[in-house]
């Protein structure tokens, strides 16, 4: 804390406060009120200013926001945003890399700093930088909009880039594996040939009559914002396969076509803008489609960016039942 | 090693390149073998981060505005180094890309009676950037693909990292790229080729940019002699968030967010009246820096960052919600903090690259200052039209890689049914062999050097000497500098020695990537000798139209960089004093 004109009231008071103290005390024993009296009053306005002085000094210049942050006219250049010993918390970082050699996971531990916004990204990225180059992470956006860095943080799968270290550490030490719900590369690293063919088996793109009217695209297609609201939340998917990995059902029977494409097909159907009508529906009606699905919801939960692909399938399942009821 | 036979190869797989391959899948008709070659999965490229909206005149009387005023603010914007043909192509073409955005299913936000919504952006006069919340690029992203899903006839190769183009003459013949997953070498050989790689970004620490914005296919055409156009112009981005530069959109200030300084003071009063923080960012950059210099700034404790804050307290929360719901996200879960409840620390981060691959005006790479290149277009960030001259608007850039993107694929495909040819096979084949070798070498590297030191010596040079503001001093201890780094490249080491997934390797051919475009930088930013948008000197604080209204063209040669400089195409708007 840097001194200013408040803390030289402090200082003062600190040191006045005793010694009136001493001579409240040495004239109470000697008996004469007078100067007893008048010590009481000199003691009770030090204290007041002490009192103020550690106010304005709380307030002032420590709880306010920026303070112990001195600012210098100037530039200073240091703008890595490395976590450093000073600022940081020892962290272990024990990472469960897959050998594409043994085909066996290589348990590897390493020792670095965290700060309260270093990300599980970020540091996995500065081990390699710094400490092990031959580790292999996916990542591209680092603002969880890319969807690269999937992978399961102390038994949750989640993206390394959105998760907090400090939060998210026990005992000081976060345990790094990759998703096991897709086939592995390297390290963190999964092969994701199997999920982009999941997505590309259940069309999803706009499907228009009028092909050649599509292209050409000379008006928008008029939507109402209720109109928009009702596929939008199904729109934030960014790929990144938590879900499949966290999807109980994909994990013991591969065919079934899973949450992602399952919530891209209630996504196209619910766009007023999309004219596949009850086709999209019928093609997602097998025992791998939408009936495949048990609920047990843990794709929602695992879903970085609140799509919900639950509730999309619970809302296909109910459109085929509700064409049902309508030929009946 | 492997040789692939396409029509159409499409290197990059952002907004630029999948506008291309689906055009050029359209024109040809299933006629045509496309390939989109990507270093990454091709639904994650950094077109993604875009956010805050796309340009468009869509509603001239709604909105009271024409394509005229949009040309206008963006030569303006430009500090009038903008070609004023191609901006005047950007300006019409830039509505029906977002109409045609519309119907391949991107959200846009919409209005009453179903019209697609506009908001007010850096540098434009009225609203006219369309926006799918603030996740625009990533629902353009998302459609693109979900589009190229249902296009038979387009190949993907995913996580394919391309190390050289093979030129012969007047003609690129093909790429040679090495596959990510088992480092296998693979040769693709095309009658025509698109190069739509991005931007650069990476040359900075502090930046916006995705982790693959490293200008790949940039340096990939400099390294084949083609001619890199008006590379020292670097847009800053004045919000990105601090510690990591995550960007915090402009349409937080669009939708009515403030910029504060330590005293609380809305400090763009003083440096743009009439725009305030919509100003165009080249200028809101220099106010935040300025302010941080003459003390008005805070500290950041952990990094060492100066920052002032960005200030959307006074904003509705419904409002934040329904526009700008990423940014909320993004603060609380980077560094807790709720944008509705207190102010966001942020500071000036390198942002895009306004120069680039010289094209003209039909996207055609170009063999010198004049002539264009047979069968060879760039579009998007890595080329240089140029429609931003020496400052982008915010949101012209996802209109500029629509429209180009669109013009590049078609003329490939056009190209590729009418006359092409492919280079034979004998002489394509002993190019591919020697560049493979190359890969070879640098896969075997045993120097004493790690490539990330390099990196970082890189980093600290450009924050320092080519940031906001530059003195000739600063940039030639920098080109100096990144001289030397690029001498000590050739003394690196690859740690990891496997084959698959290899990030470190792909990470060492990326740092090559940064040098040699950090050298471009450095090298025409020094012989710029004026104030011209995002290129600020101390020495010389004045636009000097007499001698500067002209591009830097740098072509390599064997002794270092060959500059010239060519004409800027002026139409209707004369230069005149920028105030805004």
């Amino acid at each position: 804390m840097r001194a200013s004109r408040y803390t030289i009231f402090a200082y003062a008071s600190m040191i006045g406060v005793p010694v009136l103290m001493l001579i409240l005390a040495a004239a109470t024993i000697a008996g004469k009120a007078a100067y007893s009296g008048a010590a009481s009053i000199l003691l009770a306005i030090a204290l007041i200013v002490f009192g103020i002085s550690g106010v304005v000094e709380i307030f002032w210049h420590g709880a306010y926001p920026g303070s112990q942050r001195k600012i210098i006219a100037g530039e200073d250049i240091r703008t890595r945003a490395r976590p450093v010993k000073k600022y940081g918390k020892e962290i272990s970082f024990v990472l469960l890399r897959f050998n594409s050699l043994t085909k066996r996971f290589d348990r590897h531990t390493y020792t670095t700093y965290a700060n309260d916004r270093t990300t599980v990204l970020g540091a996995i990225l500065d081990i390699k930088d710094y400490q092990d180059s031959t580790i292999s992470v996916r990542c591209n956006c680092r603002m969880g909009i890319c969807g690269s860095c999937g992978m399961v943080v102390n038994g949750k799968p989640v993206l390394a880039c959105e998760t907090n270290v400090l939060a998210s550490a026990k005992y000081d030490t976060i345990e790094v594996s990759p998703m096991l719900g897709h086939p592995l590369l390297k390290d963190m690293v999964t092969d994701f040939d199997d999920f982009f063919e999941r997505h590309r088996s259940v069309d999803p793109s706009l499907y228009r009559k009028d092909q050649k009217e599509k292209y050409a695209a000379r008006e928008e297609y008029a939507q109402s914002k209720a109109e928009l609201s009702k596929f939008l939340p199904y729109s934030y998917c960014i790929m990144c396969g938590l879900c499949l990995d966290a999807c109980p059902v994909v994990n013991s029977n591969p065919n079934f076509i899973g949450p992602q494409a399952l919530s891209q097909v209630y996504r196209y159907h619910a766009d007023s803008r999309d004219q596949k009508g009850k086709r999209r529906l019928f093609e997602a009606d097998t025992m791998d489609g939408v009936w495949g699905c048990e609920f047990s919801g843990s794709c929602s939960k695992a879903c970085p960016k609140g799509v919900d692909p639950a509730s999309a399938i619970q809302m296909l399942k109910g459109e085929l039942m509700k064409d049902i009821a309508d030929k009946k | 090693m492997e040789v692939l036979d396409y029509d159409v190869v499409i290197l990059g797989s952002g907004i630029a390149g999948l506008t291309a391959a689906i055009h050029a899948s359209r024109l040809g008709k299933g006629n045509l073998k496309i390939a989109v070659v990507s270093k990454l999965h091709v639904m994650r490229s950094h077109s993604v981060a875009a956010e805050g909206g796309i340009s468009g005149v869509l509603y001239p009387q709604a909105n009271q505005d024409s394509k005229e005023l949009h040309a206008y603010d963006t030569v303006k914007g430009s500090d009038y180094l903008a070609d004023q043909d191609a901006v005047e192509r950007l300006v019409n073409g830039a509505p029906d890309e977002i109409k045609f955005f519309d119907h391949l299913g991107v959200p846009w936000n919409r209005r009453e009676k179903g019209m697609i919504d506009q908001r007010p952006f850096g540098g434009m006069s009225v609203p006219r950037t369309a926006f799918a919340a603030d996740k625009t690029g990533f629902f353009m992203m998302r459609s693109l693909y979900d589009e190229l899903t249902s296009h038979k006839d387009i190949d993907i190769f995913n996580e394919h990292f391309a190390t050289n183009l093979i030129r012969k003459g007047n003609r690129i013949y093909g790429i040679v790229a090495f596959d990510l997953s088992n480092e296998n070498v693979k040769a693709f050989r095309s009658k025509s080729i698109v190069i739509a790689t991005g931007g650069a970004s990476r040359i900075y620490s502090f930046t916006t940019n995705s982790y693959s914005n490293t200008g790949d296919g940039t340096a990939m055409a400099f390294r084949a002699g083609l001619p890199i156009k008006d590379m020292e112009f670097v847009q800053f981005h004045p919000t990105a968030l601090i510690p990591s530069g995550i960007l915090i959109t402009e349409a937080a200030r669009g939708e009515g967010g403030y910029l504060k300084n330590s005293e609380g003071e809305r400090f763009m009063e003083k440096y743009a009246k009439s725009k305030m923080e919509l100003a165009p960012r080249d200028i809101v950059s220099r106010a935040i820096i300025s302010e941080i210099k003459a003390g008005r700034g805070m500290r950041d404790h952990e990094s060492g960052l100066y920052y002032v804050y960005l200030d959307l307290r006074h904003l509705d929360p419904e409002k934040i919600d329904e526009k700008l719901p990423m940014i909320k996200e993004i603060t609380i879960k980077m560094i807790n903090l709720d944008p509705s409840k207190s102010q966001i620390p942020i500071r000036p981060a390198a942002h895009f690259t306004m120069g680039g691959i010289h094209t003209n005006i039909d996207g055609a790479v170009m063999l010198d200052a004049s002539r264009p290149m047979v069968g060879t277009w760039a579009a998007g960030e890595c080329a240089c039209v140029s429609v931003h001259g020496s400052n982008r608007l915010g949101s012209n850039s996802l209109s500029q890689c629509s429209v180009w993107g669109r013009i590049a694929g078609r003329s490939a495909a056009d190209f590729a049914l009418k006359s092409g040819n492919a280079a034979d096979s004998g002489s394509f084949f002993a190019a591919a062999e020697e560049e493979e070798s190359d890969i070879h070498k640098i896969i075997d590297a045993r120097g004493s050097t790690s490539p990330y030191e390099l990196r970082d010596s890189l980093y600290e040079l450009m924050e320092e000497h080519m940031y906001v503001y530059r003195n000739i001093r600063g940039m030639a201890i920098a080109r100096k500098g990144i001289s030397a780094l690029r001498n000590k490249f050739k003394d690196i080491y690859i740690e990891d020695k496997g084959k698959a997934f290899n990030t470190n390797l792909r990470e060492a051919f990326e740092i090559h990537n940064l040098l040699d475009i950090a050298w471009i930088v450095s090298e025409g930013a020094f012989r710029r000798h004026e104030s011209r948008g995002a290129h600020v000197v101390a020495e010389y604080p004045k636009r000097d139209d007499a001698r500067w209204l002209k591009h830097t063209i740098a072509i390599k040669s064997a002794a270092g960089i060959k500059f010239s400089y060519s004409k800027v195409k002026i139409t209707k708007w004369q230069p005149e004093e920028r105030k805004y």
